[in-house]
C-alpha cells in the first residue's frame, strides 16, 4: 500500500492511456513485429502445436505401416523418413518449445513483472525456431527429409549415399532451434533471477520459475555438446573432415557421447516444465498451498545435476567396459528418488488439502498414472543387463513414450485448460474436456502397452514391416488401433482450444480461484501488470488483502509510463530488493530481421549456395549490430527514475548488476560448454589410438604459443582499455582498442599459422581435422572480438559510451575473458600435449 | 566456526553438494574410461579402484560437512518448514533446509556411483 | 483376411528338421475390414489365448534358451511384479487423495509421507536393485580369455543386409565362411568377434542373451551359452539402412555331435559338380561375389552360398527358402529388400534363372 497521496480517477486514467499507449501491439501486417511477451508467448505455442500436429499425424502412417505384416502401405525409404521426422520434430519443434512458448506468456505476470528482459531476443528466438521448422518439416514434401532416425548415427547419416540431404536439412534445421534454445536459457535465467517484483525473496517465488530456472541451466549445458557435435557431423558432410570415419581414425562412436549428452537432460528439460504446471495446478485445486516446496526445490536441482550423469546409458551395448556403464546405471536409478519425490510431493499436497475437480487435475492425474509406468519402466532398463536385451526394442518405444507423454503432454494439456482464461477470459469446455480425457487416456494405454511385450518378445525399433506368424501381429493391430482412438482425444482439444467462443460468457478474472500472480493479469491489456506489487506471500491472491485491487489502482511500483519506455523492474537475486528501473525493447522489425537472415545463413549451407551464404551472413551481422546500437546501452537523458512509492532507481546500470552483463555471461557459458566438447573430442581420440596423431605432423610448438601470448596481450589491452576509459581518458582508450585489435588480428594469423605451414591436411586423418577445428573456433571467435572492438571504439566515438557509461567496454572485456581462456586452452592443448604424452 | 559465515548470500552454495556428486562421478568415469581404453579388456583395475574409493571416501567428507554447514544455517532445526514468511530470516532458513536435502541427495548419488567400484574389478565389455 | 494366428505353430518352434522361420510373406498384405461371427470369433480367441501362449516365440526374450537370456529374465519378471505393485499403490493413493471428503491431513503427516514414499522407500530399492545388477553383469558377461576351456571365437561381421559368419579352423578342422546362418553347441560357452563393414549394426539373439553393437572401426566381442537346443532368429538391433527390418540370421543350436559333424561338412563343402546351375552360376557372374565351397567359386564380395539349401531363409530373413522365392530375388533384389547391394538379374531368362535357384535350394 502507499502512503503517498491518492490520485484522481482522471490521473489514474491518464497513467494507464500511457501505458497502454506505450504496451501497444502494432497491428496490420506490423503486428507480426510486435515483441511483447504475450504475443511471442501465443505465436509460439500454436507454432509448436502445429508442428506436433503434424508429427502426430506422421506417427499415425507410421502405424497404419505397422498395423499388419508385411505391409506396402509405405516404401521402407518413405517410412524411415516418417519415424525419423516424428521424433525430430516432435523433441525438436513441439517438446522444447512448447515450454519455452508458457515460460515467455506467463513467466512475467507470475513473477510480476511487466516483461522478460530482452523482448526482442525472445522473437529472434521464435522467428528462428518457426523458419527453422517450416524448413525441416516441409523437407518430407520433397522426399527430402532426413531418414536415419532423429539420433542420426554415423557412419549411417553421413553416408552421402544413403541419407541425401535430409541428414544436411537435418543439422542445419536444427541450428535454429538450437539457437532459439539458448536465446530462451538467457531470457529466463535473467527474467528469473533479476525481474521479480519487490518482496518476491527467492523462498517465495512461483515453483514454476525454480524450475524453469533449473531447466534453462540445463539447457546452456546440454545443448552445446550437440552444437558442437553438428558442427563435426556438417565438416564431415561437406568437407570430409573424418571425425566419424574409422577408416581415417574417427569414432562413429564420438557422436554418439556428444549426441547423448544432450539428449540425456533433453528428456528432463521436456519433463521438469510439465511438471511445473502440475506444481501451479495441484495448489489451486487442493486449495492450499503446496505441501513441501523445499523438497520440489530438491527435485528440480537434483534432478538438474543427475540427469548430466546420465547419457551412456544409451550405449549400453556399444560394447564399452562394464565398469563405465555400471557407473552410468548408478546415476540413472539414483535420478528415480528426485523424480519419485516430486510425485509424492503432489499426493502429500492432495491430501492435506480438499481436491476439488476439474479438467486441469484430470488430465494431471491421469498423466501422472501413466508417467510412473513410464518411471518403473525406466528403473529396469537402467539396469544393464535388462537393458542388454531391451535396447533397440519396442520395449523403449513404450517406456519413452510413457514417460513423454504422461510426464509431459499431458500436464501440458492440463496447463492449456489452467491457463486459457489468461487467453481469453473464457474456460475451455468441461464436457469436451473429460471426452478428450478419456480417449487420449484409453487410446494411449491401448496404444503402447502392448509394445513393452512386442518388444521383449523380439521386436525392434525402427522397423517399417515385420513378418507374420512371428507372434507380433495382434500386438501391433491393437497398437494401431488405441493410436487412432488417442488421436481422436487430441483432435478434441484442437477442437476445444479452436472453437468459436464470442457468445460464450466470459469469465470473471481469476475463475480457479489460484494464489499466484499470473491470475492478475488482464488479457486484453497489453501492460502485463497494471502496476508493480510489494510481494509477502507465496500465494499472494489469497494472503494479501486488497493486493488486486491495489495493483489495479497504481498503486504500487512504475504505474505510469512518464517517458513513452517500457519499464520493469531489475531486484536483487536473493532478497528482490529494487536496484535499477530497466528499459526494454519494443516493437522493432530487427528481430525478424536478423532471424530471417541467419535462417538464410542455415539453408543456402544446406544447397552449398556459398555465396548467398555470405550475403545472408552480412545481413545477420548489420542486423544484429542495429539492434545492439539502437537498443541497448542506450544512455538516458535523466539518470533517475521516480519509479513510485518515494523509490528512485538508476536507469543505466553496467558491469555484474546489469542483465546486458548477465546475458553475456550465460551465452559465454554456453558458448564454452561447445568449445569444451570440442576439447572432449580431442582428447577421446587420444583414448582410443595407440598414437591418435596417425604419424601426421602437428602444429608444432612456436605458432601456438605465439597465438596464446599475443591472445594474452590482447586480453591485457582490453582490461587496460576498460580501466583507462574509467579514468576519463576517451583518446587513450580507443587508442587500447585499436591496439588490442592488431594483437588480434596477429594472435589470428599465429594460430592458422601452426596447422598451415605444417600442412595439416583435415581431410586425410582425424587428427589434423580436429586441430583444425579447435584453431578455427579459436580464431573465429578472435574475429567476434574483434567486432566487438569495432563496435566499443564506434560507440565510445558517437559519445555513446563514456566514462559512466561503459557497459559495452564491460560486456566485451567479459567476452574477453572467456576467450583467453579459450585461447590459452586451444593453443596449449595443441601445441604442448602431443610433446607431453 | 565461522570462517564459513553462517547466513549465506549467494545462491551458489545451494549447489555445494550436487557438484562435489558430479565431480566424483567424472573423476570415477573418466579415470575408468581412460585406464581401459590404454589397458586391454582383460586388464584389471587394480590400484584404480583404491584410488577410486578413496576419491569417494573424500566426496563423501566434502557433502558431509557442506551438509553440517546447511544444517547450521536452517538453525540445526529449530523452525519447521514452510519457509515462506516474507523475512529474510526464513529466506535464510529454506536455503539451509533445501541446501541439508541436496546434501542428502548427493551423498545418496554419491554411495550409488561407488556400488560398481565394488563389484567390478576388469576392464570387460 | 488378417494374417492368421495359428496357435499351434508357435509350439512347434523348438524342432530342428522340418522347422522353418517366421519369414515375410511373398505378397504384401492388404489392410481390409472383415466382419462375421466366424471372423470375429475367430479373431477373439487368439486375443484371449494370446497372453497364455505370449511368451514364446523364436525371437522373444521372454522364453529364454540361454544363460544370460534367463537371468535376465529372471530379473525382468521380479522388477515386472514388484512395478505393478509399487503402481497400484501409487495410483490407489492418488485417487483416494482425489476422492477424499474427509479432514484433511495435517502438513507434518503429508511431510512424513514425502520423505518415506519419496525418499526412504525408493532410496533402499534402488539400492537394492542396482548391487544384484552391478553384481550380475560380471557373471553373466565374463571375460572368456579367463575361462577354461578358451571358447572358440566366432567372427561375424554386419554388412548392409547380411550377416558374414567365419568360423575359425579347430580340431583339424579348416576355418570357413558362411552367411546368414550361425550354428551353436548347446551347453557350451562361444565368443563371438564383432565388425561391421559399412555402418553399425548390432548382434542379438533374444533367446540366448543380450545384445553387442558392431561398430565400423572396433571389433566388440561377445559370448553366449546356449542351454536348449532349438531353432532361433536374431534381428538385427541397430537402424542400418533402408531394409534393417528385413536383415536377420538364423541360428541353431545343436548337440555337440551334430554340430562337430555340421562344420566338417562346411568346411569340406560340396564337391558333386556338373549340375546346370552351376555351370550357369558361373556364367552369369554369380561367381564372381558369392562363393561355394567345393566348386570353383571362391568369392567373397557377397553372401557365401555353401549348403544354401540347408538355409532358413533367403536374403537374411526376407523370404522363406523355396526355390520360387529364390527366383524371385535373383530377378530383382532391390524389390524384396530395398536398398540390397547385389544387382539385378532380370535380363536373364526365366527358364535359366529357375536353374540356378533350383541348383541352390538343391544344395544340402
Amino acid at each position: 500500500m502507499t502512503d503517498t497521496a491518492e490520485l484522481s480517477s482522471e490521473e489514474r486514467g491518464a497513467q494507464e492511456a500511457e501505458l497502454r499507449e506505450v504496451w501497444r501491439t502494432p497491428s496490420g501486417w506490423r503486428y507480426w513485429t510486435s515483441v511483447n511477451n504475450s504475443d511471442i508467448g501465443l505465436w509460439y505455442g500454436s507454432a509448436a502445436f502445429l508442428f506436433m500436429l503434424f508429427a502426430g499425424v506422421l506417427a499415425l502412417l507410421v502405424r497404419v505401416q505397422l498395423a499388419v505384416p508385411d505391409n506396402d502401405f509405405l516404401s521402407a525409404d518413405t517410412f524411415n523418413q516418417a519415424f525419423t521426422l516424428h521424433g525430430t520434430v516432435m523433441m525438436f519443434l513441439f517438446a522444447v518449445p512448447i515450454f519455452e512458448a508458457v515460460a515467455i506468456f506467463l513467466l512475467p505476470s507470475m513473477l510480476g513483472a511487466r516483461e522478460l528482459p530482452f523482448p526482442r531476443l525472445s522473437a529472434f528466438g521464435f522467428w528462428s525456431f518457426a523458419l527453422g521448422g517450416v524448413f525441416v518439416c516441409g523437407s518430407i514434401l520433397f522426399g527430402a527429409a532426413p531418414n536415419t532416425g532423429w539420433f542420426m548415427y554415423p557412419p549411417l547419416a553421413t553416408d552421402k549415399e544413403y541419407s541425401g540431404i535430409g541428414a544436411d536439412i537435418w543439422l542445419l534445421g536444427l541450428s535454429f532451434i538450437e539457437v532459439a534454445s539458448i536465446a530462451a536459457a538467457v531470457e529466463l535465467i535473467v527474467g528469473i533471477m533479476k525481474c521479480r517484483a519487490p518482496g518476491m525473496r527467492i523462498n517465495m517465488m512461483p515453483l514454476f520459475a525454480w524450475y524453469l530456472l533449473i531447466v534453462a541451466g540445463m539447457i546452456l549445458f546440454a545443448f552445446p555438446p550437440l552444437i558442437a557435435g553438428d558442427i563435426l557431423f556438417e565438416m564431415e558432410r561437406m568437407f570430409g573432415w573424418p571425425f566419424f570415419d574409422a577408416a581415417r581414425g574417427g569414432d562413429p562412436l564420438l557422436w554418439q557421447h556428444l549426441f547423448w549428452i544432450f539428449g540425456h537432460p533433453e528428456v528432463y528439460i521436456i519433463f521438469l516444465p510439465a511438471i511445473a504446471l502440475m506444481a501451479m495446478i495441484a495448489p489451486t485445486f487442493a486449495q492450499r498451498p503446496i505441501v513441501g516446496y523445499s523438497w520440489i526445490v530438491l527435485a528440480a536441482v537434483g534432478t538438474g545435476f543427475l540427469s548430466f550423469g546420465l547419457w551412456v546409458h544409451h550405449m549400453f551395448t556399444t560394447g564399452l567396459p562394464q565398469i563405465s556403464l555400471a557407473f552410468f546405471s548408478a546415476a540413472s536409478e539414483a535420478v528415480a528418488i528426485p523424480t519419485g519425490v516430486q510425485i509424492f510431493v503432489f499426493i502429500a499436497t492432495m491430501l492435506a488439502g480438499r481436491v476439488i475437480f476439474s479438467v486441469p487435475m484430470l488430465f494431471g492425474a491421469g498423466g501422472l498414472a501413466i508417467f510412473v509406468i513410464g518411471g518403473l519402466t525406466g528403473v529396469m532398463v537402467a539396469l544393464v543387463p535388462v537393458d542388454w536385451q531391451a535396447h533397440d526394442t519396442y520395449f523403449i518405444v513404450a517406456h519413452l513414450h510413457y514417460v513423454l507423454i504422461g510426464g509431459m503432454l499431458f500436464p501440458v494439456v492440463a496447463g492449456i485448460y489452467y491457463y486459457y482464461p489468461l487467453l481469453n477470459a473464457r474456460k475451455l469446455s468441461d464436457r469436451l474436456g473429460k471426452i478428450a480425457f478419456w480417449l487420449m487416456f484409453i487410446g494411449f494405454n491401448v496404444a503402447f502397452f502392448p509394445m513393452h511385450l512386442a518388444g521383449l518378445r523380439g521386436m525392434p525399433r525402427r522397423v517399417f514391416t515385420y513378418p507374420a506368424d512371428i507372434g507380433w501381429d495382434w500386438f501391433n493391430l491393437i497398437s494401431t488401433i488405441g493410436a487412432f482412438i488417442f488421436a481422436a482425444g487430441v483432435t478434441i482439444v484442437v477442437v476445444d482450444v479452436l472453437r468459436p467462443k464470442h457468445r460464450q460468457p466470459k469469465e470473471e478474472q481469476n475463475p480457479w480461484n489460484a494464489g499466484t500472480l499470473e491470475w492478475i493479469s488482464e488479457p486484453e491489456e497489453k501492460w502485463g501488470v497494471r502496476s508493480i506489487p510489494i510481494i509477502r506471500s507465496r500465494y499472494p491472491i489469497w494472503d494479501q488483502p486488497g493486493l488486486v485491487e491495489d495493483i489495479k489502482a497504481g498503486r504500487y511500483y512504475l504505474p505510469d509510463a512518464k517517458d513513452g519506455a517500457r519499464e520493469t523492474l531489475v531486484t536483487s537475486v536473493l532478497d528482490a530488493e529494487p536496484l535499477q528501473c530497466l528499459r526494454v525493447g519494443g516493437t522493432s522489425v530487427l528481430s525478424i530481421l536478423a532471424a530471417f537472415s541467419l535462417g538464410g545463413v542455415f539453408i543456402a549451407l544446406t544447397f552449398h549456395w556459398w555465396i548467398v551464404t555470405a550475403a545472408c551472413a552480412v545481413i545477420t551481422l548489420v542486423a544484429i549490430v542495429a539492434w545492439l546500437w539502437t537498443g541497448t546501452a542506450v544512455i538516458p537523458r535523466d539518470e533517475m527514475r521516480d519509479v513510485g512509492l518515494g523509490k528512485t532507481l538508476p536507469l543505466y546500470m553496467s558491469g555484474p548488476q546489469s542483465v546486458g552483463w548477465w546475458a553475456m555471461f550465460i551465452t559465454m557459458a554456453g558458448d564454452g560448454t561447445a568449445y569444451a566438447s570440442l576439447i572432449f573430442g580431442y582428447f577421446f581420440y587420444w583414448t582410443i589410438h595407440n598414437d591418435f596423431t596417425g604419424g601426421h605432423a602437428g602444429p608444432g610448438l612456436l605458432w601456438p604459443l605465439a597465438a596464446a601470448g599475443l591472445f594474452t596481450l590482447a586480453w591485457l589491452a582490453m582490461l587496460l582499455a576498460r580501466r583507462v576509459n574509467g579514468g576519463d581518458r576517451p583518446a587513450l582508450t580507443r587508442l587500447l582498442l585499436l591496439l588490442s585489435l592488431l594483437l588480434t588480428l596477429a594472435a589470428g594469423g599465429a594460430g592458422l599459422a601452426g596447422p598451415y605451414f605444417a600442412g595439416m591436411d583435415p581431410t586425410v586423418h582425424v587428427y589434423p581435422a580436429i586441430v583444425w577445428v579447435v584453431t578455427l573456433w579459436t580464431v573465429v571467435h578472435g574475429g567476434v572480438g574483434i567486432v566487438m572492438q569495432l563496435y566499443c571504439l564506434t560507440r565510445s566515438l558517437a559519445g555513446r559510451m563514456d566514462r559512466h557509461h561503459d557497459m559495452d567496454l564491460r560486456n566485451v572485456v567479459l567476452y574477453w575473458h572467456f576467450l583467453v581462456i579459450t585461447a590459452i586452452t586451444s593453443f596449449g592443448v595443441l601445441g604442448l600435449f602431443p610433446e607431453l604424452r | 566456526m565461522r570462517l564459513i559465515p553462517k547466513e549465506i548470500e549467494s545462491l551458489w552454495t545451494l549447489f555445494t553438494a550436487p557438484t562435489i556428486w558430479a565431480l566424483h562421478f567424472l573423476a570415477c568415469y573418466i579415470t575408468a574410461a581412460i585406464h581401459c581404453a590404454k589397458a586391454d579388456a582383460a586388464a584389471s583395475l587394480g590400484t584404480t579402484r583404491l584410488v577410486l574409493g578413496i576419491i569417494t571416501v573424500a566426496a563423501l567428507t566434502g557433502i558431509a560437512l557442506s551438509a553440517y554447514l546447511a544444517w547450521r544455517q536452517w538453525g540445526f532445526g529449530s523452525g519447521d518448514p514452510p519457509h515462506d514468511e516474507p523475512t529474510r530470516r526464513d529466506r535464510l532458513l529454506f536455503q539451509g533446509f533445501a541446501t541439508l536435502l541436496l546434501s542428502g541427495l548427493s551423498f545418496v548419488a554419491v554411495l550409488f556411483v561407488a556400488v560398481p567400484l565394488v563389484f567390478i574389478g576388469a576392464c570387460q565389455p | 483376411m488378417f494374417s492368421d494366428w495359428d496357435i499351434g505353430a508357435i509350439f512347434d518352434r523348438d524342432t530342428i528338421d522340418g522347422a522353418s522361420l517366421p519369414a515375410h510373406k511373398s505378397e504384401p498384405y492388404r489392410l481390409r475390414i472383415s466382419i462375421g461371427a466366424r471372423a470375429i470369433s475367430r479373431r477373439a480367441l487368439p486375443i484371449l489365448l494370446a497372453p497364455l501362449s505370449g511368451c514364446s516365440g523364436v525371437q522373444s526374450a521372454l522364453a529364454p534358451a540361454g544363460e544370460e537370456a534367463a537371468a535376465i529374465f529372471q530379473l525382468l519378471l521380479v522388477m515386472v511384479v514388484g512395478g505393478a505393485l509399487v503402481w497400484f499403490a501409487v495410483v490407489g493413493l492418488l485417487l483416494h487423495a482425489a476422492r477424499r471428503r474427509k479432514a484433511p491431513w495435517t502438513e507434518e503427516q503429508a511431510s512424513r509421507l514425502i520423505l518415506f514414499g519419496g525418499v526412504a522407500f525408493p532410496v533402499a530399492v534402488l539400492l537394492a536393485l542396482l548391487v544384484y545388477a552391478v553384481w550380475l553383469m560380471p557373471v553373466i558377461r565374463p571375460w572368456f580369455t579367463r575361462q577354461t576351456p578358451e571358447p572358440e571365437m566366432i567372427e561375424v561381421t554386419g554388412e548392409q543386409f547380411w550377416w558374414r559368419i567365419r568360423y575359425p579352423a579347430a580340431d583339424g578342422m579348416p576355418a570357413f565362411q558362411t552367411a546368414n546362418e550361425l550354428r551353436l553347441p548347446v551347453g557350451e560357452r562361444v565368443a563371438f568377434s564383432l565388425k561391421a563393414a559399412d555402418v553399425i549394426h548390432s548382434f542379438w539373439i533374444p533367446a540366448l542373451g543380450g545384445k553387442m553393437d558392431m561398430i565400423p572401426g572396433r571389433t566388440n566381442t561377445l559370448s553366449l551359452l546356449a542351454t536348449k537346443t532349438g531353432v532361433f532368429r536374431a534381428p538385427c538391433a541397430e537402424f542400418c539402412g533402408t531394409s534393417h527390418a528385413l536383415m536377420a540370421f538364423s541360428v541353431i543350436v545343436m548337440e555337440r555331435a551334430d554340430y562337430v559333424a555340421w562344420r566338417r561338412a562346411q568346411a569340406m563343402g560340396d564337391g558333386t559338380g556338373g549340375r546346370e546351375g552351376e555351370r550357369l552360376f558361373a556364367f552369369h557372374g554369380c561367381a564372381g561375389c558369392h562363393g561355394i565351397r567345393g566348386t570353383a567359386s571362391a568369392a567373397s564380395l557377397g553372401p557365401d552360398l555353401t549348403f544354401f539349401g540347408q538355409r532358413q531363409t533367403v536374403g537374411a530373413g526376407a523370404l522363406a527358402n523355396t526355390a520360387e522365392n529364390v527366383a524371385r530375388f535373383i530377378r530383382n533384389p532391390d524389390a524384396v529388400k530395398p536398398g540390397a547391394k547385389m544387382p539385378a538379374f532380370d535380363m536373364l531368362a526365366d527358364g535359366e534363372i529357375t536353374a540356378i535357384a533350383d541348383y541352390l535350394v538343391g544344395l544340402k
